[in-house]
């Protein structure tokens, strides 16, 4: 009979410590100033709304507010699939109302990622669409959070909530020059592409013809590549075509636009010092506007 | 079906349930079906390979108890032997060899006109073979008595917690815990249990979670920071031994709930002092199997032959006609002549050279044990190379740290340093899919460029795998002192914190998806 105490200690234990456990966490993730408790908290409101993957981020927060004078909130997140991105804006629409601008690095949908969508579930308790994606993108994640909290808060997107507990995540881009083995190495690499993920693209359809009935001026681009890799991608062109087709948008190609190598962090990313140019590229384009410039919907 | 998915928790449930519902033979019934069924899980097709070794096996040592005429029995032996390394041989080395031989014709010019088989390896084949192998060896030397009972037999060779991944529990130290009388025991579930969730912890909480960032690193080792590659080796060691203990610890503390004893397979080997230490601390069961079955059979420390050498000149001629390369070739003829002299210079130089080799060969099979590719043998290679530097140059190294009076806790921290530093290289070797991203690894680490915490990605994994190391070796290295497994039968509040942390833990910390553990694929 004692035995059946201690088991019944242990079983009541586990799920008094989970709980607990568990509302700590959760009062961390909402006090941190990471973006997507930011967004959940109601800290950001923006009149230009940025979406990417990694790539994403080179539309690089400080320099941007500074040559455009606009505030702005991006959602972007290394090798974010466009469903996530989606919901992201939804729930930003919901919390803030519209934007003046939204900016997509369309690359955002050359892959799905059911793992990072997973890590999501630290936010889980905050949306319930994060709970519906979750949940359909991994069952034993989603039903795994429900059963125990500590669970919820178990992987990388929680830790980043704690690394930017006390302070801001606007200045996340690689600060660092390609590295020269990696420019000497470039002529081993296999022909790269860029292979669009179907499910994605229509994400991606519906996110801009949801902001756009609202009345916001949707940009999408392609973010540079380093220019030597960027040749060595064949079907880059054939990708833009197919996202124009899908969304019946023009999309603006920067991938070869920058040719200086200490411009970026690898192939694939520009650095902090690469942002300031591809921002002035944008903005002479008029993509994006100058300084007390209305934005104006056009395309 | 691993150890670490719902499917396993729901079988182990109903297993236990029957299990201590059922007697004698029926019991033994139940471990051999259920044992057949875990490993039907895998692919059932290979349930007819075990189940032939084990027919034949079985057959095999009843003859060889019955026979008394010398040559008959060795035969018997023989027969075994061919069939248990023929499965192996076809199953797990027959594509390896296959195009090992094809890049040898074609650098002679010619065109292998054939093409290699699409052979499936059977999870956990080198296992079992081994287990069954040594049972005909010991049945031959009469080390052991025969088993005539085939179920019992059968259980041996199948018996689900360890059938995959080992230990490798010899017959004689398994067969006989079948004749107990087995009753639910509340200490062996309560220790049990104990050493079930610690293989979990190690298992989906430390090496899974680390095998983000090694998978990163090995994957495009270009593209990393110098930094970055040291972390992923680094935590490539703690990786494979959290893996591979992990479910050490599992199987282990599942036989002993069923009322079964085996042997420890690791005992904190991130702490042997030199590489012998090392070998008896780092898979136990296995380097005991190769010590006694293969080391000692070659001639051990004691001599050596025919054997000693043929082994040794066969892997000297397979790097020369992969590669051609006048280096190697200029190597071994100077490792040769310079042995041959060396041996001629007395017996006891002669013992000492056939040492040597005997230990070079022993890791080298050891090495190809592990998979069917070079550098499995190359990390047996090192690992070989490093036994015999030891020997050559250990005691005056030894020595050159006295003449320095540095004190003993100072010579073991070097020492422990130096073996980790070299573990990890051969590490490095084993966890690369081939030769050229090994290098591309060891290259990227010794240029140092980008050696700094800025470019270094998933920092948060990396900070959460520390943190897990951390907690490994705070556990191992106290459990010295305070003996966790004796706390946990004495003392109920100890238990039910420990067994809830662990949870706790695990879900937070824990890698979940069923992740298959490494050594399946040996």
């Amino acid at each position: 009979m004692k035995h059946i105490f201690w088991i019944i200690g242990l079983i009541a234990l586990f799920f008094i410590g989970d709980r607990v456990g568990g509302y700590v966490l959760e009062q961390i993730v909402l006090k941190s100033k990471f973006r997507y408790s930011r967004l959940y908290k109601g800290e950001a409101k923006a009149d230009i709304l940025l979406v990417g993957n990694s790539r994403g981020l080179s539309f690089y927060q400080p320099y941007m507010e500074e040559m455009t004078g606009k505030s702005t909130f991006n959602v972007s997140y290394s090798a974010m699939p466009m469903t996530l991105a989606e919901v992201f804006v939804n729930d930003y629409f919901d919390k803030y109302g519209k934007p003046e601008q939204m900016l997509i690095d369309v690359t955002i949908c050359d892959r799905d990622n059911p793992q990072l969508i997973a890590g999501f579930n630290a936010y889980s308790a905050f949306s319930p669409r994060v709970d519906s994606i979750v949940t359909a993108t991994e069952k034993t994640v989603g039903y795994g959070g429900k059963f125990s909290h500590l669970f919820r808060y178990n992987g990388e997107i929680f830790q980043r909530s704690v690394f930017y507990l006390n302070k801001l995540d606007n200045n996340w881009l690689l600060d660092r020059e390609i590295a020269q083995r990696l420019k000497d190495d470039l002529i081993n690499v296999d022909t790269p592409s860029v292979k669009l993920v179907p499910r994605m693209v229509e994400s991606l359809q519906r996110t801009v013809q949801y902001a756009e009935s609202q009345g916001v001026d949707v940009k999408l681009v392609v973010s540079p590549y380093y220019k030597p890799f960027a040749e060595k991608l064949t079907n880059l062109d054939a990708m833009i075509a197919q996202v124009e087709k899908a969304t019946n948008k023009k999309v603006y190609d920067y991938s070869r636009s920058m040719e200086r190598s200490d411009d970026f962090g690898d192939y694939q990313h520009i650095n902090i010092k690469g942002s300031r140019t591809y921002i002035s590229l944008m903005q002479k384009d008029g993509i994006i506007p100058d300084k007390n410039q209305k934005i104006g919907y056009s395309d | 079906m691993v150890f670490n998915s719902l499917e396993f928790l729901a079988f182990i449930v109903v297993f236990f349930l029957l299990y201590f519902n059922l007697k004698g033979r029926f019991r033994l019934w139940l471990c051999l079906i259920a044992s057949y069924f875990f490993y039907g899980m895998w692919d059932w097709r290979f349930l007819g390979l075990i189940a032939v070794s084990t027919v034949i096996d079985y057959q095999l040592g009843l003859k060889l108890e019955n026979e008394n005429n010398d040559v008959k029995r060795k035969n018997y032996l023989i027969i075994s032997m061919m069939m248990n390394l023929g499965f192996l041989a076809v199953f797990k080395y027959f594509n390896f060899f296959a195009d090992s031989f094809a890049v040898m014709v074609e650098g002679l010019g010619m065109v292998p006109s054939w093409n290699t088989l699409k052979i499936i390896l059977p999870v956990g084949i080198s296992f079992y073979t081994f287990q069954s192998m040594s049972y005909s060896i010991d049945v031959y030397k009469r080390a052991i008595p025969v088993e005539r009972d085939f179920i019992k037999f059968a259980t041996f060779i199948a018996f689900f917690p360890q059938l995959v991944a080992g230990p490798i529990v010899r017959a004689s130290e398994f067969l006989p815990q079948f004749d107990r009388e087995i009753k639910w025991n509340w200490d062996r579930f309560i220790s049990g249990t104990g050493q079930i969730l610690w293989g979990f912890f190690k298992k989906v909480a430390v090496a899974d979670s680390l095998s983000l960032v090694v998978d990163n690193a090995f994957f495009d080792p270009m593209v990393h920071s110098s930094m970055q590659l040291a972390i992923g080796v680094i935590f490539y060691y703690f990786q494979i031994y959290c893996d591979f203990s992990g479910y050490s610890d599992i199987a282990i503390g599942l036989a002993r709930i069923m009322g079964y004893d085996f042997p420890d397979n690791f005992r904190t080997p991130y702490f042997s002092k030199d590489f012998s230490e090392f070998w008896t601390r780092w898979h136990i069961t296995l380097s005991s199997w190769l010590r006694d079955y293969l080391y000692i059979s070659l001639g051990g420390n004691r001599g050596g032959g025919f054997g000693s050498v043929f082994f040794i000149l066969v892997f000297m001629a397979i790097p020369i006609a992969l590669t051609r390369s006048w280096i190697i070739i200029g190597a071994c003829a100077a490792l040769i002549i310079g042995t041959w002299l060396y041996m001629k210079q007395g017996d006891k130089n002669r013992k000492t050279a056939y040492n040597y080799m005997n230990l070079m060969n022993t890791m080298l099979l050891g090495g190809l044990w592990h998979g069917a590719s070079w550098v499995f043998v190359f990390w047996g290679f090192l690992h070989g190379g490093y036994l015999v530097v030891q020997r050559l140059i250990g005691p005056y190294f030894g020595a050159f740290m006295r003449f320095l009076r540095i004190p003993k806790f100072g010579q073991a921290g070097i020492n422990i340093a130096i073996v980790y530093f070299f573990t990890c290289l051969a590490w490095v070797f084993f966890r690369a899919p081939d030769f050229t991203i090994a290098m591309e690894v060891i290259n990227g680490i010794a240029s140092f460029e980008n050696f700094n915490w800025a470019n270094v990605t998933n920092k948060f994994g990396i900070a959460s795998g520390f943190m897990l190391i951390g907690m490994l070796l705070f556990v191992e290295i106290t459990d010295l002192k305070v003996n966790y497994a004796g706390l946990l039968q004495r003392s109920p509040a100890f238990r039910v914190v420990s067994f809830a942390t662990i949870l706790w833990i695990i879900a937070f910390f824990g890698t979940f998806g069923a992740n298959a553990f490494i050594y399946f694929q040996f």
